[in-house]
């Protein structure tokens, strides 16, 4: 239970702490102002962003630029001279081209016909 | 947009804050000449240690700054919201400063010193700022609102987010318990034992 005299010490305690001056100093002021500045978001100031930028962030910058331009590469020089064992790994996958007269001969009856009317 | 001080003179704070949202760093140094003293003092009173509170006031206000974009004028006051974030800020340092004895601070002072008083009232209020980490958090942001910060219950309640019978509640038990813990300590500190 508290006593009339720790009432009385408590507040004057209390009263000590309300009576503290409190000045701001100049580099705790500069601080904060420094924060704000940094802080600050301008709406119309900040640069835009090019198309070429934001697709250039999406795909993940110059690393997956590499990843690419060398993906490319190697595409480019399979179609021009595709290794021998590329050419049997897809023989065995999609099969080997065939190429099948489907008229034989009956093209130059065709032709005959036409021309005796 | 740039600003002279003297048209923000009787804009709310909340007005300031979006203007400086909007890219008005004028508005920010408007708003730290009249938010700051009062939060480094809020923060000085509660841990008695001034790097401290000056860094308690930085970071405050660096969450302002932050909370800026997203403020709307209707829900709260910015210096609710200031209080609030300060008590959080000191209660937090307050809790990592426990185990810390009240008897290491609490040394008699020399009555021959120069500055006597000075140095008594730095023991009381050391002893004050040590004693509040011995209470439970909520009771210590109440006592040091009410009582150091001479805010109203309701206000409190606002600041805390609960009931004023909460706050009564809570002032009450921990000014007991504040009166508790110095009673021990009270010829230390300058005071006549009962």
């Amino acid at each position: 239970m508290m006593t009339k005299s720790d009432d009385e010490f408590l507040d004057d305690i209390f009263g000590t702490a309300k009576a503290q001056p409190t000045l701001v100093p100049d580099d705790l002021m500069a601080r904060v102002m420094a924060d704000a500045q940094s802080a600050l978001v301008k709406p119309d100031g900040a640069p835009k962003q090019s198309l070429f930028a934001g697709v250039f962030d999406i795909i993940g910058g110059w690393p997956s630029v590499g990843g690419l331009a060398m993906a490319g590469v190697a595409g480019l020089w399979f179609g021009v001279s595709p290794p021998a064992a590329l050419s049997t790994w897809t023989a065995e996958l999609i099969g080997v081209p065939v190429s099948v007269d489907l008229f034989g001969d009956t093209t130059a009856y065709f032709a005959e016909t036409q021309i005796d009317g | 947009m740039s600003t002279s001080t003297g048209s923000w003179a009787d804009a709310p704070d909340g007005a300031i804050l979006l203007a400086y949202a909007n890219g008005d760093v004028e508005a920010a140094r408007v708003l730290s000449g009249r938010l700051l003293p009062r939060v480094l003092a809020q923060a000085t009173r509660m841990l008695s240690d001034q790097a401290e509170a000056e860094d308690v006031a930085q970071e405050a206000m660096m969450r302002l700054w932050k909370i800026a974009p997203d403020w709307r004028q209707d829900e709260a006051q910015v210096s609710t919201w200031l209080y609030r974030v300060v008590a959080n800020l000191c209660t937090d340092r307050l809790r990592k400063r426990r185990g810390v004895s009240l008897d290491q601070i609490t040394e008699p002072a020399d009555p021959t010193a120069s500055a006597a008083g000075q140095i008594q009232d730095n023991a009381r209020l050391s002893a004050l700022s040590a004693a509040l980490t011995e209470l439970p958090e909520r009771q210590a942001q109440a006592v040091s609102l009410r009582h150091l910060e001479g805010l109203s219950n309701p206000d409190i309640a606002d600041i805390m987010n609960i009931s004023v019978r909460s706050v009564e509640s809570l002032t009450a038990r921990g000014k007991r318990a504040l009166a508790d813990i110095l009673r021990k300590h009270k010829s230390a500190l300058g005071y006549d034992d009962d």
